[in-house]
């Protein structure tokens, strides 16, 4: 296995990405002719497609954090022969798009299965807003006028309960607390925040799929944006899009055949610290350096073990970028830098696409590409592996991967076979 | 307090077996946090089991209902439409005195939301939804208890 330099999972049936697809990314709302469902299955079509392999090879499907569109829909409506593994990570909102790969990747390398697709698709024209809250989401026909103690109808509603009456209804609120802790420890800047967003945006501009590809912008446009919740500006946040993607994982026998050069898992890692519960979201009562962090040191700390690897061996990096200020948390979570120099890393030009120490979300991320829960910065990764970005990283070998700060979370490590 | 600070339209709390005892508490202008029974540790929100020993038992622990803004946010949009003509708003989160460390989320009134500040001493006011509903939000401790003004007046 050349090129493989994990210790874990070697030999037929490690882990391979053999196949990424997804559909056209717009803004939300701008996909009318098709479901978010007949998405999730284009993107998953297109993705074996892309493998070389057909719906008859196909036994497994795996997703993540409430996803509308159930696997065993899918697998009945798709005609899989059989349905052999389907899985759910548990891991909220973002945080599971790594996860739901590793679960993949798992259920190969045991034999559980031997082709797991992994997909997701997000239309928000057709639903709204991910991240609202569970039934306790501001009501259209409001609430009674005198009102009593209703029954939870779940526990994260009987959690959120604790943050929505106080208007901390959504991920840019919450997310901007933690931004404002890291600030009033670390002296981190809008201005740091501000380099991911226009680095993130210039890559954006070379990538054809980019619902803001054509949509330049300058520092001077980024301080200019109007604040949704300070310190977070419109232009720290993630896009609101509709489109689908899918990633085709299995084993390397099995990755022989296929139309292009795999990819290999090198290792993965999933969880959350002591007590983080839901993640800064729910939650504000976590130790002070897990609240203004990423809440991933842990699942860095086991990613890198397993893969063999260390922050310094990545060439490329897959950031997940729901607000600019978590990549920075997040650079630091998984030791590109120290606690609370993620801002002047990020101003130092590390992130930008070709000459940065690290470049970092060559697609564009979720703030210029799309916002489809991070699994289409895995499909970044397995392009850049093939040597096939739009922001091509010279003779790129290993790229890390994660998945949403602030929520327990997940990271890939994938490397060139 | 006796006006309200949000409208009608913001969504009120719902609970479980766990933390019914805590809104019934607010309900009563009691500030509270579950404390174990057996090793004393605090926790919040409310929990069916002591995370660091597991004991089941559990108080309410009555707290002075002071604290201090560990962060905060301005909010500048309406994520529901009805708080178009309330913003801007600060939500605050108040480590609570006495509360063996416990955090909880709420927001600065009577007081211009860009008064909030990392480390500004704050106190309790209550608002009554309803009989049965009160909500804790937190004013600069210290001011005057006289004033209902809403946290965007003058």
């Amino acid at each position: 296995m050349a090129g493989h330099r994990g210790p874990v999972s070697a030999g037929a049936r490690a882990a391979c990405l053999v196949g990424v697809g997804e559909t056209r990314y717009t803004k939300w709302g701008g996909i009318d002719d098709a479901s978010e469902y007949q998405l999730a299955v284009r993107a998953v079509l297109a993705a074996l497609d892309d493998a070389g392999l057909s719906v008859d090879d196909v036994d497994g499907l795996a997703s993540f954090a409430e996803d509308r569109n159930e696997a065993t829909f899918m697998a009945a409506d798709l005609g899989l022969p059989e349905l052999r593994y389907a899985s759910l990570s548990w891991l909220p909102g973002g945080g599971g798009a790594c996860a739901a790969v590793a679960n993949a990747a798992m259920a190969v390398e045991q034999g559980a299965a031997e082709v797991v697709v992994v997909y997701r698709s997000l239309c928000q024209g057709q639903f709204r807003r991910f991240g609202r809250g569970p039934g306790n989401a501001p009501g259209r026909a409001g609430p009674p006028r005198v009102p009593h103690l209703r029954r939870a109808a779940s526990l994260l509603e009987a959690h959120v309960s604790f943050t929505m009456p106080f208007g901390m209804f959504s991920p840019p609120i919450a997310y901007a607390m933690v931004m404002r802790r890291h600030m009033h420890r670390f002296g981190t800047t809008a201005e740091h925040m501000g380099h991911v967003a226009v680095t993130t945006r210039r890559h954006a501009a070379r990538n054809p799929r980019a619902v803001m590809g054509g949509r330049p912008m300058t520092m001077d446009d980024y301080l200019a944006a109007r604040m949704v919740s300070e310190p977070f500006r419109l232009l720290d946040c993630c896009l609101e899009n509709d489109g689908a993607c899918a990633v085709v994982v299995t084993t390397a026998a099995r990755a022989a055949d296929t139309a292009k050069a795999p990819v290999a898992l090198l290792a993965g890692a999933q969880g959350a610290p002591r007590g983080f519960g839901h993640g800064q979201y729910a939650n504000v009562g976590m130790p002070d350096d897990d609240y203004a962090s990423a809440g991933a040191a842990g699942v860095a700390a086991r990613l890198w073990a397993r893969a063999g690897l260390g922050p310094a061996d990545v060439d490329v990096a897959q950031i997940y970028d729901h607000f600019t200020g978590l990549v920075l948390l997040s650079l630091e979570d998984f030791g590109f830098c120290a606690r609370g120099e993620g801002g002047p890393m990020a101003a130092s030009g590390a992130l930008a696409w070709p000459d940065g120490a690290l470049p970092t979300n060559t697609h564009g991320g979720s703030l210029s590409e799309a916002y489809i829960h991070g699994l289409n910065h895995v499909v970044e990764g397995v392009r850049q592996l093939r040597g096939e970005s739009t922001c091509q990283v010279a003779g790129a070998e290993t790229c890390l991967v994660t998945s949403a700060a602030g929520v327990p979370t997940s990271a890939l490590v994938l490397g060139r076979r | 307090m006796t006006g309200r600070y949000f409208p009608d339209e913001m969504p009120m709390p719902a609970v479980n077996a766990e933390t019914a005892p805590w809104w019934e508490a607010a309900a009563a202008h009691r500030l509270v946090v579950q404390r174990c029974g057996a090793c004393g540790t605090t926790r919040h929100p409310p929990g069916p089991v002591c995370p660091a020993c597991r004991s089941e038992q559990a108080e309410w622990h009555e707290l002075p209902g002071t604290g201090t803004v560990y962060t905060y946010t301005v909010v500048r949009q309406a994520f529901i439409p009805a708080l178009a003509d309330r913003l801007p708003y600060a939500v605050i989160a108040v480590e609570l005195d006495d509360a063996g460390g416990a955090r909880m989320v709420s927001n600065l009134v009577e007081a211009e939301p860009t008064e909030a500040a990392v480390g500004m001493a704050v106190e309790v006011v209550w608002e009554d939804m309803g009989p049965e509903v009160s909500v804790p939000r937190f004013r600069p401790a210290a001011r005057a208890a006289t004033t209902t003004q809403r946290g965007d007046a003058p």
